[in-house]
């Protein structure tokens, strides 16, 4: 993958911990978490109904959709609870220079 | 030891009760007797995306055969007439006997029907399950002028499809307010509000005195002598639990089946979960009977473990959810037993909820807002119940607070 894959999101203060912002990159939506171990980034749609997740609660590592209460690991993507039951995509962050970078493929 | 455990009714609460025992047990006999030939699916979307084409039948299936087959569950469909509690047998139409170790029921509920004096008992469309809707997705695609009677959820979701589909639509409603069985007067305002901006009418406090069929199309007279003029009607006046097979039985019945919050029945090894039944909730410390996703899920999954020899009580905080045009309406808790009211947000575009306190901590609450505004709120307001303790009520009412604080280790 080339470098230019990195899109810049913000900075790592624009997010609150145990919270996330949504990004929004040419027709896609993102969210990005700040958890207590770091950032990282997932579609920001809910698989089960087309809802952005940035409304969302975030506890823990989950993310849980703010319409019909499916929950997805922020770390894996993996579904937790229905009524979701198909994966969100995660994707890579790395910080530089106090800024969030998200590799999207 | 194996078992044979039967699932009497193929609804949601079943199929999560089903992968319940068999995540609990491996052994045992598993099989749901199902009264609609397909496999259990997900009712929500049949009064909304179904209606309006963004989903098709083959969306709706909670799982394929695939993963029943995977487990090891079977699946059937019959319709049982006749049930045997003391030698644990069932019944079938088609002189099938089913013998159990241990039973389910997860028969749902069934919509209540109108008393109409003349005959036409056929001319009055409901729906709750998938060969209604499609009937009705088929009709309307003919029909202008559509008159839904009852402004409960179903209703009301209904009216929002159909307007959708540029239909003109009437909603009448005998009550003071729209979804006036749990809803609070201050939301259901605000959602009427939405349908009349999108070009709904909405009659209130109106009595169906009479509907006359002409050259195809109706006339509904109400109390006050008004008359209504229609090409298609549809009835959602509330629903009934399905306990019609039980009745001639010594299983405990008010209104529903009563169950503790094991989901045990007043029959030893007969379980009761889902809308049919009337449960004991610990938190509340009440029986309550209720109709939505999240609880025929729960309830199922906490009947599954519960069958399985995994003692487990109930205390899931009620929680549900109706979509209409863009708005997302949720009620979490109980609204009916306060003795204060605090309001948070007064926009709809940016969510307003209504949280009921009594002695200072959350029973319940209920918004509405622009889809994704009210749900993180209401569920940080589940977690608030459930932890019984005081709020602070500065926070629950200024809109510029996070509630995520009050949660917040």
């Amino acid at each position: 993958m080339s470098e230019e894959n990195w899109i810049e999101v913000g900075s790592t203060d624009s997010i609150e911990e145990e919270d996330l912002i949504r990004f929004d990159h040419q027709d896609k939506t993102f969210c990005v978490y700040k958890l207590t171990d770091g950032f990282y980034a997932t579609d920001g749609i809910c698989t089960h109904e087309a809802v952005h997740l940035e409304d969302g609660l975030v506890m823990d590592d989950e993310i849980e959709c703010p319409m019909h209460q499916g929950i997805f690991n922020i770390k894996s993507g993996e579904a937790l609870s229905p009524p979701a039951c198909e994966d969100l995509k995660t994707y890579p962050v790395k910080v530089d220079n106090d800024k969030i970078f998200i590799k999207i493929d | 030891m194996k078992n044979n455990i039967i699932i009497l009714g193929g609804g949601q609460a079943g199929i999560y009760a089903a992968r319940e025992i068999r995540q609990n047990d491996t052994k045992s006999n598993i099989k749901i007797l199902g009264e609609e030939n397909l496999l259990p699916y997900e009712r929500p979307p049949l009064s909304k995306d179904f209606l309006l084409d963004k989903k098709k039948e083959e969306d709706l299936y909670f799982h394929s055969s695939d993963v029943l087959k995977n487990e090891n569950i079977e699946f059937e469909n019959i319709s049982i007439n006749k049930v045997d509690f003391e030698n644990k047998k069932l019944f079938a139409k088609n002189d099938n006997v089913y013998s159990y170790d241990s039973l389910l029921i997860s028969t749902g509920s069934e919509n209540k029907k109108l008393t109409l004096d003349n005959n036409l008992k056929n001319d009055i469309y409901y729906l709750r399950n998938l060969e209604e809707a499609k009937k009705i997705k088929e009709i309307v695609s003919n029909k202008n002028k559509i008159t839904i009677i009852g402004g409960g959820f179903i209703g009301l979701e209904i009216a929002s499809s159909l307007s959708q589909l540029q239909k003109k639509v009437i909603v009448i409603e005998i009550g003071n307010q729209l979804m006036g069985r749990i809803i609070p007067k201050q939301i259901a305002d605000l959602v009427q509000n939405t349908h009349i901006e999108y070009g709904n009418e909405i009659i209130l406090n109106k009595q169906i005195e009479k509907i006359t069929k002409k050259n195809g199309d109706y006339e509904i007279l109400l109390n006050d002598n008004s008359l209504i003029e229609t090409d298609f009607i549809i009835a959602g006046i509330g629903s009934t639990p399905t306990v019609k097979l039980f009745e001639n039985t010594n299983l405990k019945l008010d209104n529903g089946i009563v169950t503790n919050q094991f989901c045990e029945t007043s029959i030893k090894d007969v379980y009761a979960a889902g809308d049919v039944s009337n449960f004991y909730h610990p938190f509340y410390e009440r029986n309550m009977r209720l109709e939505s996703y999240q609880h025929a899920q729960n309830h199922g999954i906490c009947a599954g473990k519960n069958i399985a020899g995994v003692k487990t009580e109930y205390t899931s905080i009620p929680w549900m959810w109706s979509d209409q045009f863009n708005l997302n309406l949720q009620l979490t808790g109980i609204c009916d037993e306060y003795d204060e009211i605090i309001e948070r947000g007064n926009d709809i575009n940016n969510g307003v909820i209504y949280f009921f306190l009594k002695n200072n901590k959350i029973r319940g609450a209920c918004g509405v807002g622009i889809i994704g505004k009210v749900g993180r709120d209401i569920r940080i307001t589940s977690k608030l119940t459930e932890k019984d303790t005081i709020v602070d009520k500065q926070i629950l009412s200024d809109q510029n607070i996070k509630l995520n604080k009050l949660i917040q280790k």
